[in-house]
């Protein structure tokens, strides 16, 4: 079933390029069709996820692939890459769904967001080491083109800069996992057997290194501060769609990725190190808040608090597997908090590059000293801007509180100086966002903006659809939440 | 059951927007005041049953609702001042954009019972966060205007300084007891103690707007004069003295917290009287006066009588509620908040007899409610130390005055000097023939409302009769509160006392000599400004340095907000210059070297073979950035390691490792043909 949640995008993509014509509403309505396949065959995941087995992983699938190696077709979740896929097919599906200018090739470009689905899922679907690898890199290539082709301004370059910057991380992580996989014995690339058996565990130096490789790959994929400057070019000058996608399922892959490699396989090394994995991490949170704040321009203003959000969840991942004996719960809260804030900010981040994307479409301008009371206008709009706002910067009742409480209460256990510093960058981002709210709404009209349309209904509906996951899960948490920690529980040792 | 009481209110918020939308006035503020009313009878209820609540989070927390002695009193002067307060912004508040603006106070109200409720530190900072958000869109809440986003942006930021202190404190209960319940908190020691009083210390200070924080309640006046009402008298202010009242018994473990609060509250109290006793501007008078009040409640639990500060917590609702409404027709009737332009009292008769009552109160003149709580701090000080009695006595001096001075300069008889009042207000002023300004677009007569810039005209013209029962609404409003405060006198009866305590705990026996000489210096204050306002000095000249809470809004823009401003913007340039270069490098090499080998791919290779090509152009892509971002140095390192590793292993020399390389290499393999294909 798993499978079929890959492979069915894929055969979307494949059939969508081979066909010779398609009108590109009709493109866009079969893309929508085909990405709400795995949602759905991800939501009866959820319901055959047995959440009282202690399993690794559940709904396993396993074909051979190159048995000499050790290396096979093998899937399967756990409840953190369960939510984080899901989550992933709720942002592909609004991704295809907004309405965008697909310049007369609608054909390519939902062929190249649904062959970008498939690959996203079976890097969180997959349990095979080597196959995460090539999914890993598969995302380069797909949103290499759709950047390049379907982006603006500079798009080619940055589009470059993102895929080499990238791809050189994720060779680094090749090694890594290179290194990883040469001590297994027998040679295998399965996953499971890799955390259950720890290979590198008491070989210091090799698995130092090791662990070094694998997170600064994944961290320039994250993107963690000082590794994070290919990500403010590309999302602004991908279009919106795919900037959601970008900021919502590809940076997943480098939180998700330290979760599933490092934390899971290399859990005595992760732990000896996690100090300073939580001091990047640190660094990246008031860093991205404080640059952020320094933007003037609409989506890389967005593009920044990622790496403020995304320093959250790694802050978190470093808590989860700090060797702190004594605080077992704060550390699976963390490790829960952090999923959450993949999942949340994926919703909310995409929510808001979706906008950023509906004021592209209306005056190809990002540049947020040109706007001004658009509340009057454009109240859908400004008011679903709010919404994702308030999201963000952390207000309860919203999903992006629900996780960032959760980190501070773990880190405040474990690491209270990092959590302390931290806590700054719940204030720039308030500072930011606020800040971004009232250049563009609130205030005089330029007059120029007078004719300013407000959201029409799919791009109200898609959004209103995002924030409305967003809403559900700050309010009501537990079915999350209760998912998550099945697996955090089982990953940071506690019961 | 006890659930519905927080979220009713909020859970209604929206429908009553929508349902404000596209009725009348009338409708919205009746709908807005049965979803109130409902909320208040829940409160009556839960104060008198004491029922408790829990809801299951997930991932081992639960969020608790529980109701003791001052969660009671509170739930239930929440629920009822944002009864009045409604109703009277319904009635009041300008025409446009009225249903959010009454929406939003409805949440606002939920999200404070949330607040006061709350069972556990996380359902208290989850409220605590709410009623800022709530805040927000109330000051905001004529965004057309640039300055008001601007000032609810700036109250924001300012309280949530403070909320960075309830999440510390929320992290410091749960990794000392695992747990986030009030109930467990007695648990706490050592370092997570004192980290978890001075979280909380910091987040009331800053919501209840004391010293340093106290200017953002001067921003917080840029809303509509109902939001000041119900922010100043029940919500948002009032939390901070709530918290710490509500977890006084675990603040009090560190030595220090006394100290600590009294300092604060006594500076706020004497500074924010004397920045409300030289306001010239009605509405910052007031919210100077709320400060400085909620500095005495910051003494009173300093001192170790938290039910003084409950006490005075409530009176001071009564008042100062009273007071803004009052206000507000005031402002309205002259077009303005200057002090200097009003003298309303012979236009506004009923108005301000009301205020007057409540003026009293504020000056803690007996047998009022009010003047009883003061005596219980003035008590609760010289119970600690006799000097902290004189600075109660002092502040409460400057409280007698500003409220004095408030009251005749708003509501006095016209002054020999005639007020500049634009235009002669009359008691029923709403039936008047309307001035030019006050005509809406249609030309028929409407509520005159102050928010008549340039823009759409008012959605709905009133008519006659709806008018006069809208004052109606707004005048009783004001009767009500005058009429409360009146009430509370009865703490003077004997047998009040107990009743207290037997709510909030212990008071402070009454000290002769701190009675007395608090009672004369209120009464040197009010006959004092009497004088000054026959003679007509009354208004006086302020030093604006002064009047601005001493320069402190000026300090923290130059001190904090400017430099972190400078900072983001040079760190975005340093961002830009120097981390984002060698990718940029990197990738423009990488274009010419394409390019560069597209040109010779098309002289030498033919058609056939150009895949192959392409491939390595993107190889060599590849190896130019690697070379070029300087990763080869590390790529290097780690590689001789992993070989050293191959090396020392035992599958090495069974020859298997090469295969490893196919794998790889098939990885970069399929990337590249997919590259290719989809050029």
């Amino acid at each position: 079933m798993l499978t079929a949640a890959i492979v069915v995008p894929l055969l979307g993509a494949v059939a969508m390029v081979a066909t010779r014509r398609l009108d590109d509403r009709v493109a866009r309505l079969v893309a929508l069709a085909v990405s709400a396949v795995p949602l759905l065959l991800l939501a009866v995941a959820w319901f055959r996820f047995d959440r009282g087995s202690r399993a690794l992983f559940q709904l396993t699938e396993e074909a051979p692939w190159i048995p000499t190696l050790g290396a096979g077709w093998r899937v399967g979740v756990d409840g953190i890459s369960l939510a984080v896929a899901s989550m992933s097919a709720v942002v592909f599906c609004a991704a295809v769904a907004y309405p965008v200018d697909t310049r007369g090739r609608g054909r390519q470009y939902y062929g190249w967001l649904l062959f970008l689905e498939a690959v996203s899922l079976g890097l969180f679907l997959t349990t095979d080491l080597l196959v995460f690898y090539v999914f890993f890199d598969l995302s380069l290539v797909g949103m290499y083109f759709l950047i390049a082709r379907w982006g603006h301004g500079d798009a080619r370059l940055s589009a470059l800069k993102f895929f080499l910057y990238t791809l050189a991380g994720s060779l680094v992580m090749l090694l890594g996992i290179l290194g990883l996989y040469l001590e297994t014995d027998p040679l295998t690339f399965d996953m499971a057997t890799i955390i259950q058996t720890q290979p590198l565990a008491g070989n210091g130096v090799r698995a130092g290194m090791v662990l070094l490789a694998l997170v600064v790959g994944l961290a320039v994929k994250t993107p963690l501060v000082p590794v994070h400057t290919w990500l403010p070019p590309a999302h602004v000058d991908a279009p919106g769609p795919v900037s959601a996608v970008l900021a919502g399922v590809l940076l997943k892959m480098g939180t998700y990725g330290l979760v599933r490699i490092p934390l899971s396989m290399l859990a005595g090394t992760f732990a000896r190190w996690a100090w300073l994995i939580a001091v990047v991490a640190t660094v990246s949170v008031v860093y991205g808040a404080l640059v952020g704040l320094g933007q003037t321009n609409l989506k890389a203003r967005i593009a920044y608090t990622s790496i403020n959000h995304m320093g959250y969840t790694v802050l978190g991942i470093a808590v989860a597997g700090a060797a702190a004996a004594d605080h077992p719960d704060a550390r699976s809260l963390a490790l829960t908090g952090a999923t959450v804030e993949m999942v949340a900010h994926g919703l909310i981040t995409g929510a808001l590059f979706l906008l950023a994307g509906s004021f592209w479409s209306r005056t190809e301008d990002y540049d947020l000293g040109h706007y001004g009371g658009l509340a009057g206008p454009a109240r859908g709009l400004a008011l679903t801007t709010t919404v994702a706002a308030f999201a963000s910067l952390g207000l309860p009742g919203l999903a992006g509180f629900v996780a960032e409480v959760q980190i501070f209460i773990g880190a405040f256990a474990v690491y209270p100086v990092a959590a302390g510093i931290a806590l700054l960058g719940l204030l720039v981002t308030a500072a930011l966002f606020l800040q971004m709210l009232q250049r563009l709404f609130f205030g005089e009209l330029p007059p120029e903006r007078r004719s300013f349309p407000d959201l029409r209904v799919p791009e109200l509906a898609t959004v209103g659809a995002l924030l409305t996951l967003v809403v559900v899960i700050g309010v009501y948490p537990r079915w999350l939440l209760d998912l998550v920690e099945v697996s955090s529980r089982l990953l940071t040792g506690g019961g | 059951m006890l659930w519905l009481l927080p979220v009713l209110p909020l859970a209604l918020a929206p429908a009553i927007w929508r349902l404000g939308s596209r009725r009348s006035r009338s409708d919205l503020g009746r709908a807005a005041a049965v979803v109130l009313a409902g909320t208040a009878a829940l409160a009556v209820w839960a104060a008198a049953a004491r029922p408790s609540a829990g809801y299951r989070w997930g991932a081992g927390i639960t969020l608790r609702l529980t109701v003791d002695g001052p969660a009671a009193v509170m739930a239930v002067l929440v629920a009822t001042v944002g009864l009045v307060v409604v109703a009277y912004a319904a009635a009041h508040e300008a025409e446009r954009a009225l249903p959010r603006l009454v929406a939003t106070l409805v949440a606002f109200v939920g999200a404070m019972e949330l607040l006061v409720l709350a069972g556990d530190v996380l359902t208290l900072l989850i409220g605590w966060e709410l009623v800022g958000g709530c805040s927000w869109a109330l000051i905001a809440h004529e965004w057309r205007l640039a300055a008001k986003p601007a000032a609810a942006a700036h109250a924001f930021l300012v309280t949530r300084v403070g909320d960075l202190g309830l999440f510390a404190a929320v992290g410091a209960a749960f990794a000392a007891t695992g747990s986030v319940a009030y109930g467990s908190l007695s648990a706490l020691e050592g370092g997570w103690l004192h980290l978890f009083v001075a979280g909380v210390v910091l987040a009331a200070a800053a919501k209840s707007a004391q010293v340093p924080f106290s200017p953002w309640l001067f921003s917080a006046m840029e809303g509509p004069t109902s939001v000041s009402a119900l922010l100043h008298a029940a919500a948002m202010v009032a939390a901070g003295a709530y918290a710490l009242v509500r977890l006084h018994p675990v603040l009090d473990g560190v030595e220090w917290f006394g100290p600590v609060v009294i300092g604060i509250g006594l500076a706020t109290a004497v500074a924010g009287g004397i920045v409300a006793s030289v306001q010239s501007d009605a509405k910052k008078l007031l919210a100077a006066s709320t400060s400085a009040q909620f500095g005495l409640m910051f003494l009173a639990v300093g001192a170790g009588y938290p039910a003084a500060a409950l006490a005075h917590l409530t009176t001071h609702a009564a008042m100062k509620a009273g007071l803004f409404l009052a206000a507000g027709i005031a402002i309205e009737a002259v077009g303005g908040a200057q002090l200097g332009r009003m003298g309303l009292g012979r236009v506004l008769p009923s108005v301000a007899s009301a205020s007057a009552v409540v003026a009293l109160a504020l000056a803690a003149v007996p047998p009022l409610g009010a003047a009883w709580s003061k005596e219980q701090i003035a008590a609760a000080a010289g119970h600690r130390a006799p000097w902290l009695a004189v600075g109660v006595a002092v502040a409460g001096g400057l409280s007698a005055w500003y409220a004095a001075r408030f009251q005749l300069l708003a509501f006095g008889p016209p002054r020999a000097a005639e007020p500049t009042v634009e235009r002669r207000p009359q008691e029923s002023w709403c039936l008047s023939p309307p001035s030019a300004v006050d005509r809406p677009a249609g030309g028929q007569l409407a509520t005159p409302r102050r928010w008549s810039e340039a823009g759409r005209p008012p959605r709905r013209v009133a008519p006659k009769a709806e008018d006069t029962s809208l004052l109606r609404v707004e005048r009783s409003a004001v009767a009500l509160t005058a009429l409360a405060s009146l009430a509370l006198g009865l703490l003077w009866w004997p047998g009040a006392e107990e009743v207290v305590v037997g709510i909030a705990g212990p008071l402070a026996p009454a000290g002769a000599w701190e009675t007395a000489l608090s009672l004369v210096l209120v009464a040197m204050a009010v006959g004092g400004a009497l004088a000054a306002y026959r003679r007509g000095t009354l208004l006086g000249r302020s030093s604006a340095r002064v009047a601005d809470w001493f320069g402190i809004p000026a300090a923290t823009r130059i001190a904090v907000a400017d430099p972190a401003i400078a900072l983001a913007a040079a760190l975005a340039r340093f961002d830009d210059a120097v981390l984002g270069a060698p990718a940029r490098t990197a990738a423009g090499a990488g274009r010419r070297l394409s390019r560069r080998l597209a040109a010779g791919d098309d002289r030498i290779v033919d058609a056939g073979v150009r895949a192959t090509a392409r491939a390595g152009q993107r190889l060599a892509r590849f190896g130019a950035s690697v070379t070029e971002r300087g990763f080869d140095g590390v790529v290097g390192g780690i590689a001789g390691v992993v070989s050293r590793a191959g090396r020392d292993s035992r599958r090495l020399h069974t020859g298997r490792a090469h295969q490893y390389y196919v794998v790889a290499t098939a990885g970069a393999l399929v990337l590249i043909a997919l590259a290719v294909a989809g050029r």
